[in-house]
């Protein structure tokens, strides 16, 4: 296995008013290929910030981040664009869709943006993972007419449309009910088992930590505890 | 970006105008609003200055009009500017200048002219009637003088009647009561049974004290054009000849724009039945609804004496009769008869025009002047002295299309030898300079006489100016003008040239080419000396070609502040989007789309919507102008008449004037949006990640 991302030495600050407010202390963490891991703690532990560097949407204020052996503090806006659309995925708590895009066009929207595919090549693309979250019949309607849970499965599909190296998800059960957020977890393994894309998410749902390979927990901005979770995928 | 990154833009920009329904009908409606404005606008105003270029180049200013570059005044012919007096100068050598012009291949004719105005000497009614009741006594026609007499009578009555009015209504002064003294006297028995043995003291009587009291206020001015009339005749399209004949080539004459002589030599009353009779039938309009015709029926109906003055006992009472007929209920004189038939409406208006035609018309004198007439006008010369010059009216004229404009019918044509005469010559100061002058840039290898005739078109006229001069300042006050001899009504054709010339007109072949014609004209006068300037048509309109550029003006100050409250309608209205679409941009963001990416959806947007709107305003503009081309836009006064070129305006579509619009709002648009994109821009990605809470 070799580490897609890494994290050494980090440290997060934002202003506020005059203070700075330190949100990660000295953090390093290593993440494999492959893995499916739970970025696990309260709300305010630094989680979020965390995921945000990984994300390549923030750079830190020291340290390093690497994604896939880049060091982002080293790219502009246009370089970290350039990054996020072709190494990682989003899922975001709130879903996130484009309102005024219907199914189909939410998920071709990254390839779009992407370029290079054939007009054909993208729509099997597009097809295939829509399939693959069991959306096929709900693909022309737009976001207002799904469900959360189809929401979000329209989202998982977006994200690993461009078959991205990371998938960041970030508290992605949080809007559903647990029922719906099990399943989600569910469809997210899946794709973790057959096409060994890297998943990270950040959770303060236990059960849902019980869902991944490896638990990354965080307090007050540092990482407290980093097991591997033997149970988890029995299920 | 890719071809596939615009279809998405295109598509995220469409669908995000349907959802934000109520932004893009303001924002949509004031685009579409803006261009439509602009687009109609500029080509109405691009058809009626075209129209307009066409009234005026074609009647009477060519395309360019050529002075002297020492001229004082700007040289206008219409409005206040006109009516002043201008000082121009005069042109130095218009031959070499016509010479040089017609070298350059555009240049079709080039016209000599000059303004001025007189005052023809006509008499009153009763100088006139008077003059025939002498004529057939001096003919021995017994018959017709008693006649004619009666009708003196009659009509003396009626003044008197007037005097004793004027005594009633006004503190008595000397001069009316001397002239009702005189005018009883003019009236009595006694008096005219002399007429019979001596006519001539009778007359003598009349002519001296009584004639006078009668006051015309008819004299007018006449403004006119001193200039080649043949040349004229062939260079402006517009012109035609709408009764009598040419002036014969060599011979002085005058030729009455044919607006201007019927109101300024038919009988007053028939033509205001005449302009009712043309607003009813060629403009629509009725009596009732409209108080101009109501006014212009008002005044015919005092005008009445100018029906029955003419008039002899016989035919007094023939018409009396009749009028009982048609306005039984009016009890009084033969005035108030006419009057009540004067007193017309939409009802009666017709069969009373044919009355007045067939009955009344065969009775009066209808025209004071005629064609043929020999006319005498008066006017003051440049140097401040009065001068009369007879001249025959060989016959009237009209511009076509602007038949019934009276701006476009101010100026009446006299031939060039009249008007020089008219103008008056220069000073001896000034003759002697001007020679010096000449002799100073080398042209002087003419001779002295050659010069004098140069600059005075004829010898004797050098003459009659200096008599005129030399005669003195009362000779103003007393009205005794030196009159050119009539047996001069001829003179050389080249002498036409050869005089003084104050402006000239320049036709093009092709008028597109107007302003490389100017070009051309300047190089080539600066070149050779000539000591002129020449300036395009718009600039010697006076107030009329002001107007166009004030309404240009106009309209552009309404666009600029349709456009500026577009900008910001447009821009806050996009900034509260973007404020809207914080989470949305920053999603895109986050999932890979560039700073550009989202600038470009911006701008997509609003180009858009304004591709959109001003479609639709430029497509109801150009349905409009379509209907009105077909329609035909009415010109409902004088000055539309003259802006219009004609009794209507036919607009048509202009494809710079649509594209111009497009383009223009799509800038607007452009602009307005570069704020609120930049804004969207500049969202971060990290906001995508942020809590809804």
């Amino acid at each position: 296995m070799t580490a897609i991302v890494e994290i050494e030495n980090v440290v997060k600050e934002y202003p506020l008013g005059k203070l700075k407010v330190r949100a990660l202390h000295d953090v390093s963490l290593e993440i494999q290929r492959g893995e499916f891991a739970a970025i696990a703690a309260p709300s305010g532990a630094g989680k979020t910030t965390l995921l945000n560097l990984i994300g390549c949407v923030d750079t830190p204020t020291s340290g390093v981040v690497r994604i896939d052996g880049q060091s982002t503090s080293e790219l502009n806006d246009g370089g970290l664009t350039n990054l996020r659309l072709h190494k990682l995925g989003f899922i975001f708590q709130s879903f996130n869709l484009i309102a005024v895009l219907d199914l189909y066009q939410n998920v071709e929207f990254p390839l779009l943006l992407q370029g290079g595919l054939s007009k054909k090549e993208r729509d099997a693309r597009v097809r295939d993972v829509i399939e693959k979250v069991g959306l096929t019949p709900q693909i022309r309607q737009r976001p207002n007419e799904l469900s959360g849970g189809q929401r979000q499965r329209v989202a998982i599909a977006r994200a690993l449309v461009t078959r991205p190296a990371i998938v960041l998800a970030d508290e992605p059960t949080a809007n559903l009910d647990s029922t719906t957020g099990t399943n989600i977890i569910e469809l997210m393994r899946q794709i973790n088992h057959t096409e060994h894309t890297t998943f990270i998410f950040s959770t303060h749902d236990p059960k849902v930590m019980d869902r991944a390979d490896r638990v990354v927990k965080m307090a007050d901005g540092r990482i407290v505890d980093d097991g591997r979770n033997s149970s988890a995928g029995a299920a | 970006m890719g071809a596939n990154s615009f279809g998405l833009l295109l598509r995220l920009a469409l669908r995000s105008l349907r959802g934000h329904r109520v932004k893009v009908l303001i924002v949509g409606s004031l685009l579409a609003f803006g261009t439509f404005l602009l687009v109609f606008g500029t080509t109405l105003l691009g058809n009626v200055e075209r129209a307009m270029e066409a009234s005026v180049t074609g009647s009477l200013t060519g395309q360019i009009q050529i002075v002297s570059d020492k001229a004082k005044d700007q040289l206008a012919f219409y409005g206040p500017q006109a009516a002043a007096d201008q000082d121009l100068g005069t042109i130095a050598s218009f031959p070499e200048v016509k010479e040089a012009l017609l070298g350059i291949p555009n240049v079709k004719a080039v016209v000599p002219m000059g303004r001025h105005v007189a005052q023809p000497i006509l008499g009153n009614e009763m100088d006139q009637l008077l003059g025939e009741v002498r004529d057939a006594v001096n003919a021995g026609d017994a018959d017709m003088a008693s006649r004619l007499s009666a009708k003196v009578r009659r009509s003396l009555g009626v003044l008197l009647a007037e005097y004793r009015n004027r005594l009633i209504l006004s503190s008595a002064s000397e001069e009316v009561e001397d002239g009702i003294r005189d005018l009883e006297t003019a009236t009595s028995d006694e008096f005219w049974a002399d007429f019979a043995s001596a006519p001539e003291q009778v007359l003598a009587f009349l002519d001296t004290r009584i004639a006078k009291l009668m006051d015309d206020s008819r004299d007018a001015y006449v403004p006119f054009v001193g200039t080649d009339l043949q040349a004229f005749a062939d260079s402006f399209d517009s012109f035609e000849l709408a009764e009598g004949e040419m002036v014969p080539p060599g011979q002085r004459g005058f030729l009455f724009n044919n607006h201007f002589f019927e109101d300024f030599s038919k009988n007053k009353v028939a033509r205001i039945l005449d302009k009712v009779h043309e607003a009813r039938t060629l403009d629509g309009k009725r009596i009732a609804l409209d108080p101009g015709l109501q006014a212009e029926i008002a005044k015919a109906r005092k005008y009445t004496r100018y029906v029955t003055d003419q008039l002899d006992p016989v035919q007094a009472s023939t018409l009396d009769a009749e009028l009982s007929r048609i306005v039984p209920d009016e009890e009084g004189g033969l005035d108030e008869k006419v009057s009540a038939f004067l007193a017309v409406d939409d009802e009666n208006f017709d069969a009373r025009y044919r009355f007045f035609y067939d009955e009344v018309a065969p009775m009066i004198r209808m025209y004071r002047v005629k064609v043929g007439d020999t006319l005498t006008l008066r006017s003051f010369t440049r140097a401040g002295y009065p001068k009369a010059v007879n001249v025959k009216v060989w016959g009237t004229f009209r511009f076509k299309g602007l038949e019934r404009s009276a701006l476009a019918s101010a100026y009446s044509l006299v031939d060039l030898m009249s008007f020089r005469e008219l103008f008056g010559l220069m000073t001896v100061e000034k003759r002697e300079e001007l020679d010096s002058i000449r002799a100073e840039v080398g042209i002087d290898e003419l001779s002295r006489d050659e010069i004098e005739s140069a600059l005075f078109g004829g010898d004797d006229d050098v003459v009659e100016e200096h008599a005129a001069a030399a005669i003195d300042i009362g000779a103003r006050v007393d009205g005794i003008e030196a009159v050119s001899a009539e047996a001069n009504d001829s003179f050389h054709p080249e002498d036409i040239e050869k005089g003084t010339v104050l402006n000239a007109a320049v036709v093009l072949r092709d008028p597109s080419k107007l302003g490389q014609t100017l070009r051309d004209i300047e190089e080539l006068t600066a070149a050779r000396g000539l000591q002129v300037k020449a300036m395009p048509w718009l600039a010697v309109t006076g107030i009329v070609g002001q107007l166009v550029l004030v309404l240009r003006a106009v309209l552009w100050v309404i666009i600029l502040i349709i456009f500026i409250v577009a900008l910001v309608i447009i821009n806050n209205s996009m900034v509260m989007a973007t404020m809207d679409r914080v989470s949305e941009i920053g999603t895109m963001r986050a999932i890979g789309a560039k700073r550009r990416f989202v600038l470009s959806l911006f701008l997509v947007e609003t180009l858009v919507l304004g591709a959109f709107a001003s479609g639709a305003g430029a497509g109801v503009s150009t349905a409009l102008t379509l209907l009105l081309g077909k329609t035909g836009i009415p010109a409902s006064n004088d000055f539309l008449i003259f802006l219009f070129g004609g009794p209507a305006l036919h607009p048509t579509v202009g494809v710079s004037n649509i594209l111009f619009g497009l383009a223009a709002i799509l800038v607007v648009s452009v602009i307005s949006t570069l704020y609120p994109a930049r804004i969207a821009a500049r969202i971060a990605p990290v906001v995508a990640m942020q809590r809804k809470e």
